[in-house]
């Protein structure tokens, strides 16, 4: 350490340093235009000149590169040195009058004329730019010529390839003399861009050394090597310099690491589709033509205009915009991807939606498409609500040329309407909703791994085993199986899951390690003895925040033993020293004041048990998201703020107890409740993992709706595969099957439920730990288009039926016709029937594989063969059936004549009314789920107002109830072909299986307690629980008082805002510690 | 805080609200100093009683989040 005198103060050192470097950790604010941290001093600018006094004379030096020694003293801010900066900055004006910096310098200093002769440059050779070229490593611009000929210059005035454009130069340059443009023109041979930021689809640019996204995992930088100057020029590693606790380590190499597995489950996505290759759309060219990925990150609040809905051009709000479906999908000209991608027409509804939410209603969006697919579970009234009540503009039509408009920014189409008209429109913005592919190093690993693909480049599945892959042990999930959206993905993640269980059970839990536990202390009857912890997060909070003057003050608390800051308290060092520190001190008590609790007190929570500390004896507290972060520019008060958080922690955290978290045992005996397609799949998914299944099925047979099927859309046939898949359910030991049987009373909770089941009067109470509910759906029966008075108009199942019987009557037909959305998408039922589209197209298929000749007519609304369906809809079109769209406002009648069935429909194209007769009417009736209000009422599990099941999210956990250990799976969930609903029953037991493959499972410790002697048995709690928790208790001491199940309470304290007689505590938030901190506002307010 | 600055104490439920503010720090929102957060497991937990004391205890205003 040395000491010296700065401005009379005594201050100190380190040996070595500089004298700005001291002056700026004491807050001495020194100008200086040619220092940077990260490259060694040069004394260029002059502007930093401080005076010297030695003990004998005084002398003037350049702070920046004036090593500090014992006992010396320095000015900063003496009149002599006031005078020669002034003069320094007034000759650095002449030289560059029009620089903002050096004027703003020259206020500052009060200049107002100069004196000197003028000049018109902009540099003033400070040598920062030629200084970190060297450092870069890249050595290809220096101070050029001599005096007044001196200037920043590439050897012999050249563009040179020792110059790669990495713009450090022109990052540093203080007065803008060094700009990218000029690096282009003068510097280098090389052609300069921005690093394209993948996560905001090139809309910004990115570091080489990057955290890929905000909510990366793990959040930890990485180095891109491929632009990395280090890697390019061997100089540079000023991240290494930087970085405060030694991470970086330049001379890593890629590790090789081999495992041994039994399966593998393959989730690659998808890569999204590249409209550049599309020039008629001016994507690239245009820079208002986006993409929907470009559009999210416009919308998004972490995205490149802070979530402000502006065009990139000119960062004007834009009027209208425009989407453009169907681009790079159902497209076999221009591109060679012929599916549909499934999610398009839904973001883009949803990114028109939010648009309008952002600008207002009078934002003008229109949407451009083919068909409009939205056959998900509430997408259809999203689709009619952005219609109808946001005013989306849903425009039939495929747009084919976008022209740049006379302003140079907006955007010109032309398209044609349905009935013929032509229409030109200008638009601010175009939204290109590009589909979905699978990224070629994907092909190539499929290749090697021996994988099987579809046309379209996707994984090979087939209906009845919808995630293996064609190789035994490789399974697949999302979009590598097809294009698909978030929920089905989810549901195929945990089916794959499932399928590895099956194959892998028999070694579940033997590569598990046991965890060494540390006793618990018992500190009843102890006075708190606290400590706290407040993090610095490197400079996330210290930049802001007075880290130490918040430890200090904590430190002054009360019951406050120990208080400490640490550069990162999350870090395993940290961890390890806190363990070390609350046994050293006797701690009892801990507060942290660093980030979020959301994503950090488990961990700290999981410090105070290595300690031996129960870990509810822990508070933290937030002074990052909610404190440095949100108030930069405001250190002070951000520091009071801080202060008031610790000590609001501080009182609450004297008044935590240990709490205990109550262990039950989980009954690993399992009930499906239905026995279709998904019912049986799950039955056979939990018993191949070990576990004893009762599969309950109300009717005499297993089957489902699947005995009326024929094909699958990929061709298979159904009888013969649900045939061996009913023979495996009937044959497996663990499976116990209950037919005619109705479920009739339920009691219990998750892990140890007790079901009554009837069948033909008997009752019988079966105990299981979950339960799946696969009640499956049944076909509207339709009371129009005659259904019923003709034995020729039939539904989708019945004509199904006669495909199966080989009805003779189907063979000697001429002409067919298939009316679609019948009871479904309209007012009494809103929904898409989902499968319907699919399944006529495929029975119309099917007949003229049977008769060529036959005519067949689909009248539809919107052809909705989402993924590779499409190729049914094509092959359907080449085989000559006719499409004929109606809508729903001017539906096709039917008239049954003695010659034949007699359709009319207005047809799309000409616009008229056309009759067509015909030997049979096929109806695609909607899928209507049971309803069944008292399964639902059993299992405290609710229905939407269609009456489907609602998961527990519709996007995370569609596959789950929102009561802990029920499940969800098939068509009580949503309509859904054979693959989707097995998928979801694999799922639905792969959810289970998390539950199941634990032998006792622990309650939460922050749930709410009865204390009975208080309480007045008035049942406001029992009424007002959402989850069932509390009761009354029927007999013994309490009997009449309430009591809470631990296991089923959540700790929302609903109940003990509403107790009347104060009976009712929550752990972990009672009353006297949220009073506490209010309490503890006092100095705050 | 400048002195005509309303000084808030907020109840943030711990599911949502909170959350959100977290977001509002990792998206590098900024807003006013004056707010302090008392995170609660549940809207549901609120109690008359904790708006009171607040406002006894000196702040100009009590938000409710969840």
């Amino acid at each position: 350490m040395i000491t010296f005198k700065l401005n009379g103060k005594t201050v100190q050192g380190e040996e070595g340093q500089y004298i700005l470097q001291v002056a700026e950790k004491y807050g001495v604010d020194i100008p200086t235009l040619c220092n940077h941290k990260a490259l060694e001093p040069a004394g260029m600018c002059r502007v930093c000149t401080v005076e010297v006094f030695d003990g004998r004379r005084t002398r003037f030096v350049t702070s920046c590169n004036y090593p500090i020694w014992e006992g010396m003293e320095v000015n900063t801010e003496t009149e002599l040195v006031r005078e020669g900066r002034k003069l320094i900055v007034e000759l650095l004006l002449a030289r560059c009058p029009e620089v903002p910096a050096i004027q703003k310098l020259a206020k500052k200093y009060g200049i107002t004329e100069i004196r000197f002769h003028k000049e018109a440059d902009t540099c003033i050779l400070c040598g920062l730019c030629t200084r970190v070229c060297e450092k870069m490593g890249a050595r290809a611009i220096s101070l050029t010529g001599r005096g007044v000929d001196m200037k920043v210059d590439t050897p012999y005035h050249l563009n040179t390839d020792a110059c790669f454009g990495c713009g450090a130069c022109a990052s540093l340059c203080p007065t803008g003399h060094i700009t990218l443009e000029k690096i282009n023109r003068e510097f280098t041979t090389r052609t300069l861009q921005l690093i394209p930021s993948e996560y905001d689809m090139g809309l910004r640019g990115r570091k080489p050394i990057y955290v890929p996204y905000a909510q990366a995992v793990p959040n930890i930088p990485a180095i891109d090597r491929d632009v990395c100057m280090h890697f390019k020029a061997g100089g540079c590693q000023i991240c290494k310099e930087f970085c405060g606790v030694n991470a970086i380590d330049h001379s890593m190499q890629d590790e090789f690491i081999e495992l041994e597995v039994g399966a593998i489950v393959l989730a690659p996505g998808f890569k999204p589709y590249d409209p550049s290759r599309l020039d008629f759309y001016g994507y690239h060219r245009l820079p208002n033509v986006v993409t929907s990925m470009q559009y999210e990150r416009i919308l998004s609040a972490s995205g490149p205009f802070g979530g402000h809905l502006v065009r990139p051009s000119d960062h004007k709000e834009p009027k209208k915009i425009a989407w453009f479906q169907c681009v790079g999908s159902r497209d076999q000209n221009r591109c060679k991807n012929s599916y549909c991608s499934s999610v398009c027409c839904m973001y883009a509804i949803k990114e028109a939606v939010i648009s309008k939410e952002h600008a207002g209603k009078d934002l003008d969006c229109a949407i451009f498409f083919m068909d409009m697919r939205t056959p998900g579970k509430e997408f259809e009234k999203f689709y009619n609500d952005a219609r109808d009540r946001h005013g989306v503009r849903f425009i039939r039509s495929r747009v084919h040329t976008v022209d740049p408009a006379p302003d140079g920014h907006s955007l010109a189409i032309r398209y044609v309407m349905e009935n013929g008209e032509t229409v030109s429109e200008i638009f601010d913005m175009i939204v290109l909703s590009i589909g979905l592919e699978t990224p070629p190093e994907m092909i190539e690993l499929a290749g090697r791994l021996g994988v099987e693909l579809t046309p379209g480049n996707f994984c090979r599945t087939d209906a009845f085993h919808p995630v293996n892959t064609s190789k035994e042990g490789v399974f697949v999930c999302g979009a590598f199986q097809g294009p698909k959206d978030i929920p089905q993905s989810v549901i195929d993640a945990s089916a794959a899951a499932a399928a590895a269980q099956e194959l892998l059970a028999g070694a579940r839990g033997t590569m598990a390690r046991t965890k060494e536990v540390v006793p618990e202390i018992n500190i009843a009857g102890e006075r708190p003895r606290i400590g706290v912890f407040v993090c610095k997060c490197g400079t996330n909070i210290a930049g802001v925040v007075d880290v130490p003057a918040v430890r200090d003050y904590a430190a002054g608390l009360p019951y406050v033993e120990y208080a400490a800051d640490n550069l990162y308290t999350c870090s395993q060092d940290t961890q390890e020293t806190m363990t070390q520190i609350i046994r050293e001190k006797n701690l009892n008590r801990v507060v942290v004041a660093a980030c979020t609790p959301k994503t950090h007190e488990p961990l700290f929570q999981e410090t105070l048990i290595n300690a031996g500390l129960n870990k509810y004896l822990f508070e933290m507290t937030n002074i990052r998201n909610q404190d440095s972060w949100v108030h930069k520019n405001n250190p002070r008060l951000a520091t009071d703020k801080a202060k008031d958080l610790v000590r609001m922690a501080v009182a609450k955290v004297a008044l935590m107890e240990p709490l205990k978290e109550i262990e039950l045992p989980v009954n690993h005996t399992t009930m499906v409740i239905g026995g279709g397609i998904s019912g049986m799949a799950a039955a056979k998914s939990f018993a191949l993992q070990g576990f004893e299944t009762h599969l309950v099925e109300k009717s005499d047979r297993l089957g489902g709706q699947a005995l009326n099927l024929y094909h699958t859309a990929t061709g298979e046939g159904v009888q013969e595969k649900l045939c061996e898949m009913i023979k495996s359910v009937e044959s497996d030991k663990k499976i116990h099957l209950h037919l005619n049987t109705t479920i009739t009373a339920v009691e219990g909770f998750v892990g140890n439920f007790k079901t009554t089941l009837s069948s033909n009067g008997n009752q019988e109470v079966l105990e299981h730990g979950a339960v799946i509910l696969a009640t499956g759906a049944a076909p509207y029966v339709p009371d129009e288009y005659a259904y019923g008075k003709d034995p020729r108009i039939l539904t989708s199942l019945e004509l199904d039926k006669k495909f199966i019987a080989n009805d003779p009557m189907i063979c000697n037909l001429k002409s067919a016709i298939f009316i679609q959305c019948v009871g479904s998408r309209e007012p009494q039922r809103p929904y898409c029937s989902r499968v319907c589209c699919t399944h006529s197209i495929e029975n119309a298929l099917e007949l003229k594989k049977r008769n060529p000749d036959m005519n067949i007519y689909i009248l539809y609304r919107d052809i909705r063969t989402y993924g590779e369906k499409e190729y049914l809809y094509k092959q359907a079109r080449e085989k000559g059936v006719i499409f004929i769209r109606y809508s729903v406002d001017n539906k096709p009648r039917l008239e049954i004549r003695k010659e034949g069935l007699a359709v009319t429909v207005t047809d799309h194209v000409l616009g008229r009314p056309i009759e067509i007769l015909t030997d049979l009417v096929t109806l695609a009736t909607a899928v209507v789920p049971y309803k069944d209000e008292a399964l639902a009422n059993f299992f405290k599990v609710s229905m939407n107002d269609d009456g489907f099941f609602i998961e527990k999210h519709a996007k995370l956990g569609p596959s789950e109830f929102s009561t802990d250990g029920v499940y969800l799976c098939g068509m009580a969930h949503y309509p859904k072909p054979i693959d989707e609903s097995i998928a979801q029953a694999k799922a639905a037991v792969s959810r289970a299986v998390t539950l199941l493959s634990k032998a006792s499972i622990f309650s939460s410790g922050t749930i709410a307690q009865v204390d009975p002697t208080k309480c007045a048995g008035c049942g406001v709690c029992v009424a007002i629980c959402p989850f069932s928790a509390p009761s009354i208790i029927d007999k013994g001491r309490f009997a009449g008082k309430a009591e809470i199940n631990p296991v089923l309470c959540k700790g929302c304290g609903l109940c003990e805002a509403s107790c009347r007689s104060g009976a009712i505590h929550l752990k972990g938030f009672d009353t006297d510690q949220i009073f506490s901190q209010i309490f503890e506002l006092n100095a705050a307010m | 805080m400048a002195e005509n600055e309303p000084k808030i104490l907020s109840f943030l439920c711990n599911w949502c609200s909170y959350g959100a503010a977290d977001l509002a720090g990792v998206s590098r929102m900024e807003y006013p100093p004056n707010i302090r957060v008392i995170r609660i497991p549940c809207t549901g937990r609120m109690n008359p009683k904790f708006i009171l004391a607040g406002l006894r205890q000196g702040a100009d205003a009590v938000w409710v989040s969840g």
